[in-house]
């Protein structure tokens, strides 16, 4: 049973080599995204300009090398390397000052020397031992549960059954709004880290994020299609589970959680609207919750609380702000973690 | 509960049989995800005119999901208007205590998918109708 949890759930050596390499591909790409394209290169001025024309441009690996070819001469015998440019700790003479190169060098030859330096363990290992490489995998799950005893529980989560009349494509849509919430909220804090929410700076914020930052379109796109799509998939469940009576006892509670979050989500859309802060952010809110003031009995307070105060100003956009990345999540949250443990205690519902 | 149920069932292991597919289904929509990235790179979603307080636009519209509620609170009073996805949405959350019966056949199926369709219909009629007035 444990050598089976430390199974990958890939077959062949090809199919494990393009999962690393794609993982690996995937940290890379990363690192290389999402950075402001300023003008990298220092500003040159002239005393810099005159000591690199005098001294030999040479890094200061070269330098220690040529030293440490004499004799009878320790590292610390010799002088410290001359006044240099200091692009050059990092960065081969002449080649593009990109502030990610040294990074990507240090990943890419650094993970390949990692992998050689396993590969001599592991081929030595099984040489002196004479015994069969046991998997990594295998291993960390042994380590893991020689400490913590996680064998038993951990076997009942991943081996839970999943009945065969749950693995139609319309059962998957719940769990397609759950991952689509993630790509949100990922690519939310990716804008979150640009955007600057006051009247004055929301709009030039936004034109920065989609101009000024590596792959900002590419994120602000993702975020805005995302939730369109979101808020679709989320009703197309619920129109799933309505059509095949799964509300029905004991699921009712799992339901409410549903109306619940599909509100949420409409709440997340109407929030974020307003963000922009142009003209139909603007006007639109205006509209909508003019909307709000006219629920009879609560109807002013709700405006209020809305827009704080009579008219929508910077203070509605703080509020909707903080509404947008800090309430409505945590809510949200909230009631998926709820909506999730009721589906796997109580399992799919049976189709007539 | 869901243990219980199960054993007369054909079933699959959620590792790695369930988790492989949902997998594949999170990859998919990663990569949907990554070309609506490149086409957003190549068309950017961009602004309207930033936001002025004293100047309102000719046509003001809500985003598309709230396009068919604003297209019925123009025939329809105010209050009322208000009123009626509020008291939807309640009806909507409470239904399984307004509709308890036990069901025995694909009967009941039915009839609830042809009231979604007509819902669906009429709601998607109304928020085109509000995205084009």
């Amino acid at each position: 049973m444990r050598k089976q949890l430390g199974r990958l759930p890939i077959h062949g050596s090809l199919q494990k080599v393009f999962l690393f390499s794609f993982i690996l591909t995937t940290i890379l790409l990363a690192s290389l995204t999402f950075h402001v394209l300023a003008n990298q290169s220092p500003p040159q001025n002239q005393l810099s300009a005159s000591t690199s024309a005098q001294t030999p441009s040479l890094t200061s690996v070269e330098y220690l090398l040529k030293n440490s070819l004499q004799p009878q001469r320790s590292i610390s015998a010799t002088l410290p390397p001359p006044k240099q440019d200091p692009c050059l700790h990092c960065h081969i003479t002449g080649e593009n000052k990109n502030l990610w190169t040294p990074l990507a060098r240090w990943a890419i030859f650094g993970t390949m020397g990692l992998i050689f330096a396993f590969g001599m363990y592991r081929t030595g290992s099984v040489i002196l031992n004479r015994k069969t490489w046991k998997p990594l995998t295998n291993r960390t799950v042994e380590w893991v549960d020689e400490r913590y005893e996680i064998s038993e529980p951990l076997t009942k989560v991943l081996r839970k059954p999943v009945p065969k009349y749950a693995l139609r494509w319309f059962y998957c849509l719940g769990g397609i709004t759950a991952f689509l919430f993630v790509v949100q909220g990922v690519t939310g804090i990716m804008l979150a880290f640009y955007y600057k929410p006051t009247p004055e700076a929301a709009y030039a914020s936004i034109q920065f994020i989609e101009t000024q930052v590596r792959f900002g379109a590419a994120i602000r796109a993702i975020h805005h299609w995302a939730a369109n799509g979101m808020i679709i998939m989320c009703t197309a469940h619920m129109l799933r589970v309505f059509i095949m009576g799964a509300y029905k006892n004991p699921r009712e509670m799992n339901w409410v959680s549903g109306v619940l979050l599909l509100v949420l989500t409409l709440a997340f859309g109407f929030t974020g609207y307003l963000l922009p802060w142009d003209q139909r952010a603007f006007w639109a809110t205006t509209v909508g919750s003019e909307i709000a003031g006219s629920i009879p009995i609560i109807g002013n307070l709700a405006l209020v609380f809305l827009r704080v105060g009579w008219n929508v100003t910077g203070e509605t956009l703080s509020r909707f702000y903080a509404l947008h990345v800090i309430i409505i999540p945590i809510l949200t949250v909230t009631f998926m973690f709820s909506h999730f443990l009721m589906v796997r205690r109580q399992g799919v519902m049976r189709p007539l | 509960m869901s243990h219980e149920h199960l054993e007369n069932e054909e079933t699959i292991p959620f590792f790695p049989d369930q988790f492989m597919r949902e997998f594949r289904v999170v990859i998919g929509i990663v990569v949907i995800a990554v070309i609506i990235g490149v086409l957003g790179m190549i068309n950017p979603v961009g602004l309207e005119d930033p936001a002025d307080p004293f100047n309102t636009p000719a046509h003001v519209k809500p985003e598309w999901y709230f396009l068919g509620l604003y297209q019925l609170l123009k025939f329809v009073p105010k209050t009322t208007g208000v009123l009626i996805p509020i008291v939807g949405v309640v009806i909507l959350a409470l239904w399984p205590f307004l509709d308890r019966k036990k069901e025995t056949s694909r009967k009941p199926m039915k009839v609830r998918a042809l009231v979604v369709a007509i819902g669906m219909i009429i709601l998607i009629a109304l928020t085109i109708w509000g995205g084009v007035s």
